[in-house]
């Protein structure tokens, strides 16, 4: 591969920080130039732009070399600075393209040629940029021409297109730069195009890329891509709609997870659990702060700083030496003496047990969004986040086989499995599965149920036994629930939230979190 | 010509005393952070919180930077120095009474050389108990020194003050006071390498020592004579050691007149107009409260809060006016240091995570987010540089639109029939209220 | 005071705005007119929030829709966005099918353009009363199934159905064309009164009460015959 010659590398040097000005100094790194790219005029990848020697070369046979570059970064830096902006905003307009388009490649290209034409159209409008003549120039598909087209009308030049009047027309009425309706606008855009982009399916054209350069997850920084399915998971209403969107992009994100998302079942090798990474990102939502060490008042008195002396005052506490060895006033000091406060002994955080019911009269989390499986996963993160260990019981039927025990780890992606996991059944535990969870160290419990427990009396029992702190979350109300807040009513360890509103399990567990890890364990 | 200068004055730290990694970078040009910092509070009169773990260089810095500038040789700067710890007294940092002349009834104060040197570095200031943090604090403020009904004013002065994280033993700096500080930066670990280096040939500070010098130094410091005497005799011997440096190393070091003259130079650079709207944009962003008028640390956001994708919803106070004249100050160092002829978006954005670091209290649920996610600063300088990442990328969207309702705003002012610029960000309701054209809400 | 702008007193206030900006803002005031056409027949006509069928009740909602859209400057795509707003519900608070219905009938009778195509199929909700009093000279397409009495009243259009009907298709019209290319509900041409109604599927029911007009089924005449029930 030929290296770029010392007047390319000039020209990208002389030209990079004029557009870099020009857009008010974007994080971008220096662009390259790259011999390989195909069919492209660049290429984005973790934010670093190519630009391809060939496309600019050619191009510089009908038009000023400088003009060609400036016009690619001008629309490289403005897909960075305005769309799609970050990866969740490009997942919420592949999912409402994909909405009207129903198929995969298709909602891709729609989604790419959106975000060019938004991205081009606030270039054009806000700064002075050689993008327009560059697109007269460059060579067109069939999608091309339509929005170049588009172009014609809503930048007011004249790029050479002929025909496609009506699909212009239309087009032209979309609100691009109104960043609010853009989930509204796609929707929209990919109704007008889609007559266009079967044809190009027909005439195999989808899978050619666009001379400017397709959108994919290479552009976004492992930290974004995280942050992305974070928003989207909160913005899905189920974990269905979710996981319809992140499969289509399942070859993409295992490739670019970053080691830490490896560790949690992402990466190259494995599949995508959708389901679960659903309720990883969500539960990040409610992310508690990690508890501080505490402080407390050593119980001595220390001399902390020195005040005047003033007649009147006691004589024990005079400094000589700051006084000088003088008792007057204006020149003796005495010492102002305080409690220290020191910093206490970090207990640390006790393990957590999470017991999960997941009987047929709990929702299935991979169908519905679970709030119960939600609460248990804000529970699993804080312990985590604090470096404790967590176990999960889930139970439906144990006496069926219906019960899944994870002992203590830290592997989150293990723990949201066992979480995640849905029986079905019948709701009766063992109470010995719990026992051989229980360590020196009384771990908390955690126990999300809708109380229609089979052996409720047992359970009763065997939590009056035990000292470990409990929260007891419960979703409706019924005569189990009665009796077992009758029964755990004089037991200070022993919470018990009912739950009207099933969104508020999240809060209540947190909320429980944040008061234990205020007062470590007795 | 100065200009060089001060550049000659950073490479040679960098490469000779201070070793440490670049990790800022600017115009393609890359610094250390803590050292560039630093040379632009020396310059600027400015006050910097150097923060880091034991040994990393923090007071070595301010030191090696303070010799350079001031011309003061180590010696005379290591005995100037405050010590944090809470035994010190009012006594030890500003000064004492004349005990010879106090015999004979007479009121004569006896300054200390941390009060009289415009170099002041305080060596981990938060080992001090408040008041004394305050007193040294307000000193530096005001440039004025009072003990016994007397007071010195210094006519140029710097701070330095060094902290170690969070440890047994330490009090923390209270908001009002670390408010004070204009920049908050770290002294990293230099890495593995750079470490080696340092310990096989050790520091060379040879060159800024000179016990000669620094013995007239002391005879001067410690002379009962008036203070304005004193300090013209000190600037004769800054002069001269100033020369020793240029002699032995071949750098050249500041005269008071120099630095007098880079201060007016730096004054005299103008902000852009992008500048200038991005820094009311970001001051809107952490001033602003559309339910209570402005951000109070007490007040909490309401829920759905339709501004919650701007700072004023992950921040719990409101920016001091000290922020804006501690980033318009440095800002302009740092413009006149690379060359620039005036103030653009690049500066600032250098600039502004380091006088915000200090200065914000984040809420809670905003540092349990981003607590744990990869960073190379310690989690308040990380914080800000993500704020002010975001900031700018706003800004980069909408700036156009932001300077157009300044101007239309101008023109309202000035008596035109126009309406305000409608828009999302907080600065177009700021704008609005400045012109008295509030929107009420039905 | 001092002017805290006075920085910005060079910088010349108006913006640069492209085409776009034009075409996207003269199309929002449309669509606000005809939303507020709709919004006020609808409160007009429905004052319970219930609307039921009746003759009178439809000429008299028709009449309304026309008086408030005749001076109005709309395209027909202008038709097939208010069709998306009433789908998505975004501005409008409350969509009845019938008024919605008659109003964007009347929006198509009343447009210069004399071929209209409207893509049901993108939408989630039924319309019915489309194609009501088609004229003469008009042509209108709708692509995908469309609901109850679509084309009453057709006065001489030509209305092509890309998808089934619901009943009472082509009640009352008086003279033009139905094409159905799917299948049609019950009570299919019921009262007509002259015209054709071509229904290329099934038909469930043929109207009892025909005063004229023809209806085919795969091109085969099925009334005037006095056949009912499903073919």
């Amino acid at each position: 591969m030929d290296r770029p010659s010392s007047k390319e590398k000039d020209l990208l040097k002389e030209i990079w920080p004029r557009v870099r000005r020009r857009h008010l100094y974007p994080e971008l790194p220096h662009p390259v130039w790259e011999e390989n790219l195909e069919r492209v005029a660049l290429e984005i990848k973790e934010k670093r732009i190519s630009l391809s020697r060939g496309f600019v070369e050619e191009m510089s046979q009908v038009m000023d070399e400088e003009e060609v570059v400036g016009g690619l970064l001008d629309h490289a830096v403005s897909h960075y600075l305005y769309c799609p902006w970050d990866f969740s905003t490009h997942l919420k307009l592949y999912s409402e393209a994909k909405r009207v388009l129903k198929d995969k490649q298709m909602a891709m290209r729609a989604t790419d040629y959106f975000m060019d034409v938004v991205a081009d159209t606030q270039c054009v409008s806000q700064k002075e940029s050689p993008l327009p003549r560059l697109y007269a120039h460059v060579k067109r598909g069939i999608m091309d021409e339509a929005i170049h087209a588009l172009y014609q009308r809503i930048w007011g030049v004249n790029l050479g297109v002929e025909g496609y009047e009506e699909v212009a027309r239309k087009l032209s009425r979309l609100p691009y730069l109104d960043r609010r309706r853009w989930p509204e606008t796609i929707r929209r855009f990919s109704k007008v195009v889609q007559s266009l982009l079967e044809m190009e399916e027909r005439f195999g054209g989808l899978n050619r890329p666009s001379p400017m350069g397709s959108h994919g997850l290479q552009n976004y920084s492992s930290q974004e891509i995280e942050q992305g399915l974070k928003d989207l998971a909160a913005a899905s209403e189920s974990p269905a709609e979710f996981k319809e969107i992140v499969e289509d992009f399942e070859e993409d994100l295992l490739e670019a997870a970053s080691p830490n998302e490896r560790g949690m079942g992402l990466g190259p090798g494995r599949s995508l659990e959708a389901d679960i990474l659903y309720y990883m990102k969500l539960a990040e939502n409610y992310n508690l702060p990690i508890r501080k060490t505490p402080m407390h008042k050593s119980g001595s008195l220390y001399p902390h700083h020195h005040v005047p002396w003033e007649v009147g005052r006691p004589f024990q506490d005079i400094d000589p030496w700051t006084s000088f060895g003088k008792i007057m006033p204006g020149i003796t000091q005495i010492w102002e003496r305080r409690e220290g406060e020191v910093f206490g002994e970090d207990e640390g955080t006790p393990d957590c047990i999470v017991m999960i019911d997941s009987s047929g009269s709990m929702i299935n989390p991979r169908q519905q969004l679970s709030y119960a499986v939600l609460g248990a996963a804000c529970a699993c993160d804080a312990y985590l986040r604090n470096d404790a260990r967590v176990a999960v019981y889930n139970f439906s039927d144990a006496n069926a086989g219906g019960a899944q025990i994870l002992p203590f780890n830290r592997h989150r992606f293990e723990i949201y499995r066992a979480i995640c996991h849905y029986f079905g059944g019948g709701t009766k535990l063992h109470l010995e599965d719990i026992e051989q969870l229980q360590t020196g160290r009384n771990p908390d419990i955690f126990l999300i149920t809708d109380m229609q427990i089979t052996n409720l009396e047992a359970l009763i029992s065997y939590f009056n036994e035990h000292a470990n702190r409990v929260t007891a979350v419960h979703i409706g109300d019924n005569e189990h629930v009665q009796t077992f807040r009758r029964s755990m009513k004089l037991r200070k360890n022993i919470s018990i939230y009912g739950v009207e509103k099933k969104e508020d399990i999240p809060k209540i567990v947190l909320g429980k979190i944040q008061e234990y890890f205020a007062r470590p364990s007795g | 010509m100065l200009r060089e200068t001060a550049v000659e004055i950073y490479n040679y730290i960098h490469e000779n005393l201070y070793l440490n990694r670049p990790d800022l970078e600017i115009q393609g040009k890359r610094f250390n952070s803590a050292l560039l910092l630093g040379l632009l509070t020396g310059l600027r009169e400015g006050k910097e919180l150097i923060i880091g773990e034991p040994g990393l260089g923090k007071t070595t810095s301010a030191e090696y930077i303070g010799a350079f500038l001031y011309r003061v040789p180590l010696g005379t700067i290591w005995g100037s120095e405050v010590a944090g710890h809470p035994e010190q007294t009012e006594e030890k940092i500003i000064g004492r009474p004349d005990l010879g002349r106090l015999n004979q009834g007479e009121e004569v104060v006896v300054w200390s050389h941390f009060a009289l040197l415009p170099i002041k570095i305080v060596d981990e200031i938060n080992r001090l108990p408040e008041t004394k943090q305050s007193m040294i604090l307000d000193g530096v403020d005001r440039g004025n020194w009072e003990y016994l009904n007397d007071c010195i004013i210094n006519t140029e002065y710097c701070l330095f003050a060094t902290a170690n994280y969070q440890d047994r033993g330490t009090n923390t700096i209270i908001a009002p006071l670390i408010d004070r500080f204009d920049v908050m930066v770290e002294s990293k670990h230099p890495g593995a390498n750079l470490a080696y280096m340092i310990g096989s040939r050790g520091s060379d500070g040879a060159c800024l020592r000179h016990p000669e010098l620094e013995q007239e130094f002391l005879r001067t410091l410690n002379e009962r004579s008036p203070v304005t005497e004193r300090m013209k005799r000190l600037e004769d011997l800054c002069g001269r050691f100033g020369e020793v440096v240029e002699r032995q190393i071949g750098v050249k070091t500041f005269s008071q007149d120099n630095r007098r003259e880079i201060r007016t130079q730096m004054d005299a650079l103008p902000l852009d107009l992008d500048a200038n709207a991005f820094l009311r944009m970001v001051i809107s962003e952490l001033s602003f409260c559309h339910r209570y008028g402005q951000k109070r640390s007490h007040e909490h956001c309401e829920e759905g809060c339709h501004f919650t994708g701007y700072l004023c919803h992950g921040v719990q106070n409101c920016i001091s006016n000290r922020f804006p004249i501690s980033t318009v100050n440095f800002s302009k160092a740092l413009a006149w240091f690379l060359g620039d002829s005036q103030v653009g978006i690049e500066h600032l954005k250098a600039v502004l995570p380091f006088t915000l670091a200090h200065r914000l209290q984040w809420k809670e649920e905003v540092v349990a987010q981003r607590e744990k996610e990869a960073r190379h600063d310690p989690l308040p300088i990380y914080l800000a540089k993500t704020a002010v990442r975001d900031m700018h990328r706003r800004y980069m969207e909408q700036g156009p639109l932001v300077k157009n309702a300044l101007a239309v705003a101008c023109r309202i002012t000035e008596g035109e029939e126009l309406e305000p610029v409608e828009g999302d960000h907080p600065i177009y309701w700021e704008i609005r209220r400045d012109l008295g054209k509030e929107l009420q809400e039905a | 005071m001092r002017n805290p702008f006075q920085e910005f007193r060079s910088l010349p206030y108006e913006r640069k705005e492209l085409p776009l900006n034009r075409i996207v803002k003269g199309k929002e005031a449309v669509m606000a007119q005809i939303l507020e056409g709709y919004l006020r027949l609808v409160e007009e006509e429905v004052k319970d929030l219930v609307w039921l069928v009746e003759h009178s009740r439809v000429v008299k909602a028709y009449t309304a829709a026309v008086k408030s859209i005749r001076d109005l400057h709309y395209d027909p795509d202008d038709i097939d966005e208010f069709c998306a707003e009433l789908d998505s519900s975004n501005r409008i608070p409350y969509m009845i099918s019938g008024p919605a219905g008659i109003y964007i009938s009347a929006l198509v009778n009343l447009s210069t353009e004399d071929r209209i195509t409207l893509r049901l199929k993108d939408f989630q909700r039924t319309f019915h009363f489309l194609g009501y009093r088609l004229p003469e000279g008009k042509t209108l397409i709708l692509q995908g199934d469309v609901g109850d009495f679509v084309g009453a009243g057709l006065s001489g259009g030509r209305l092509i159905v890309e998808g089934s009907t619901g009943n009472w298709c082509g009640a009352g019209m008086m003279k033009g064309e139905i094409l159905v290319t799917e299948h049609a509900g019950q009570n299919t041409g019921e009262w007509m009164r002259g015209g054709e109604i071509h229904v290329d599927g099934r038909i469930r029911s043929i109207g009892k009460t025909l005063f004229g007009g023809r209806i085919y089924q795969r091109e085969r005449l099925l009334a005037p015959q006095d056949l009912s029930g499903e073919i």
